[in-house]
């Protein structure tokens, strides 16, 4: 059976590992909009930077990222700095009473480098139903009269981002099982309390396969909830792939 | 900053091939491993993509499952989960953690593929099949000479996507303390605070060492997936 102490202790990595999905996704997929764009640019000034922020945040692991920004950037600084800048002040007070997070840097660092991950690997997917469209769309929306810049914002990136939907949604699902990683950088979401309880308890093997039933819950629960919104997305009377 | 570069240059043979004492290690191993994870992982995934096109429904299912356990809980703890199934004990405490990664790599690179070939074989005209069959195939010979390797050349792309994410997903074995590439920097920084300043130049060398082998392996898979374009059997 689950205590009464162990089912507080989930619900509260449950919260967080939710918090985090949600926070990384609104903030992944803002970012890779602005990206995409980016990416299309006709000029390349603006172009070949950002080609080159997309790969190393898609091809750089998560963790990876997650422990630079977390533990490397940080030792940047010496000793007192790193504690006024990172640690003791009242931005990291405040984001620690509303996260309810003992180190609220480390959760605001993990943050950063799955949103900058997801972000890499959205816009990858987003530029690809971009590119795939059809140039009447883009022709049709000039000829109307409207700029580049708002053919681009009203109709090439809204239907990139429907025709891709599918994909985009496995990324998300991706996100948030990659929320577990923040354990590495001691940010105690679901992935965290299960290992805490375990050092507890020594009850590994419980623990463990309880852990791995939330995560199928919550990503099956996310799939029901993304397989609606990708239903809203298709224009009406347009048929639905596969079924 | 000078210090830091010295610092990496010194240490970049280790992060390249291991550490002395555990050679092949570092970017060698995560690149062995994952070669490994994904050779025996794709022919799991062709029997599990066969068990989700079984003729009987509760094999099927098994499939299904497989797919959904092993995609839908995070690498993180699937390694855990394997390992104290296959050691009974705790990260770290036990030599056979290589093993453990090895096993759990395959099964998650197992799942994935099995979604892609479960696609890849889908989308091969079932009428392929049935002339094989009509010449006298029998369906095993029908589904390893025409089926697969057809759908093969449907797949490529998205298993060569797949191989990729695997090679980077791999990171994720540092918590078994398998010494692989992410592991190898965290031993060469160690708990000395002397090195505290070389541990954003470390990350940076091994956030490198992975975009440029991730860069270089998709380069190479679309040359390859492109001649196999021209010369197989999906001729445009």
């Amino acid at each position: 059976m689950i205590s009464a102490e162990l089912a507080t202790a989930l619900a509260g990595g449950i919260a967080l590992t939710l918090g985090m999905t949600a926070l990384t996704t609104v903030a992944s997929l803002l970012l890779a909009f602005r990206l995409t764009e980016a990416r299309m640019s006709p000029r390349r000034v603006v172009r070949l930077p950002a080609t080159i922020v997309v790969e190393v945040f898609r091809n750089v692991p998560a963790l990876v990222q997650i422990i630079f920004w977390a533990f490397a950037v940080p030792n940047l600084f010496t000793a007192d700095t790193r504690r006024a800048v990172f640690f003791d002040n009242a931005v990291m007070d405040a984001l620690g009473a509303v996260t309810g997070l003992p180190l609220p840097y480390y959760g605001l660092a993990a943050a950063i480098g799955l949103t900058l991950n997801t972000t890499g690997h959205l816009t990858e997917i987003l530029r690809s139903g971009v590119g795939s469209m059809p140039g009447e769309h883009l022709d049709a929306a000039r000829t109307l009269g409207a700029s580049r810049r708002t053919a681009m914002r009203r109709v090439l990136l809204p239907t990139g981002f429907r025709t891709t939907f599918p994909a985009i949604s496995s990324r998300l699902v991706h996100n948030m099982k990659n929320t577990a990683l923040a354990s590495f950088v001691a940010v105690p979401e679901l992935f965290g309390v299960i290992q805490g309880e375990i050092t507890r308890t020594f009850d590994a093997t419980r623990l463990l396969l309880l852990g791995a039933a939330v995560y199928l819950v919550l990503a099956w629960l996310m799939t029901v909830v993304l397989d609606v919104v990708d239903r809203r997305l298709r224009p009406a009377g347009s048929v639905a792939g596969g079924g | 900053m000078g210090d830091d570069v010295a610092f990496v240059a010194r240490n970049l043979l280790d992060l390249l091939i291991g550490l002395p004492a555990q050679r092949p290690g570092g970017l060698l191993l995560s690149i062995l491993l994952s070669a490994a994870s994904l050779s025996v992982g794709f022919g799991l995934a062709v029997i599990v993509a066969s068990l989700r096109d079984a003729p009987w429904a509760p094999v099927r299912a098994v499939g299904a499952a497989f797919v959904t356990v092993f995609r839908g809980v995070p690498l993180i703890m699937l390694l855990l989960i394997v390992h104290q199934f296959a050691a009974g004990g705790l990260a770290g405490i036990d030599g056979s953690t290589l093993r453990s990664a090895f096993v759990t790599l395959v099964l998650y690179a197992g799942a994935y593929q099995a979604d892609i070939i479960t696609s890849g074989l889908r989308a091969v005209p079932a009428s392929l099949v049935e002339d094989a069959r009509v010449l006298g195939a029998s369906p095993l010979r029908a589904f390893l000479t025409v089926r697969l390797p057809y759908g093969l050349r449907v797949m490529g792309p998205a298993l060569a996507g797949q191989a990729i994410t695997l090679f980077k997903d791999s990171s994720v074995v540092v918590v078994l303390g398998v010494a692989e590439l992410t592991t190898t920097a965290r031993i060469v920084l160690g708990n000395d605070v002397a090195n505290a300043p070389y541990w954003v130049a470390t990350y940076l060398a091994v956030g490198a060492l992975y975009l440029f082998t991730a860069s270089g392996l998709s380069t190479l898979f679309a040359r390859l997936t492109d001649t196999e374009r021209h010369t197989g059997l999906v001729g445009h």
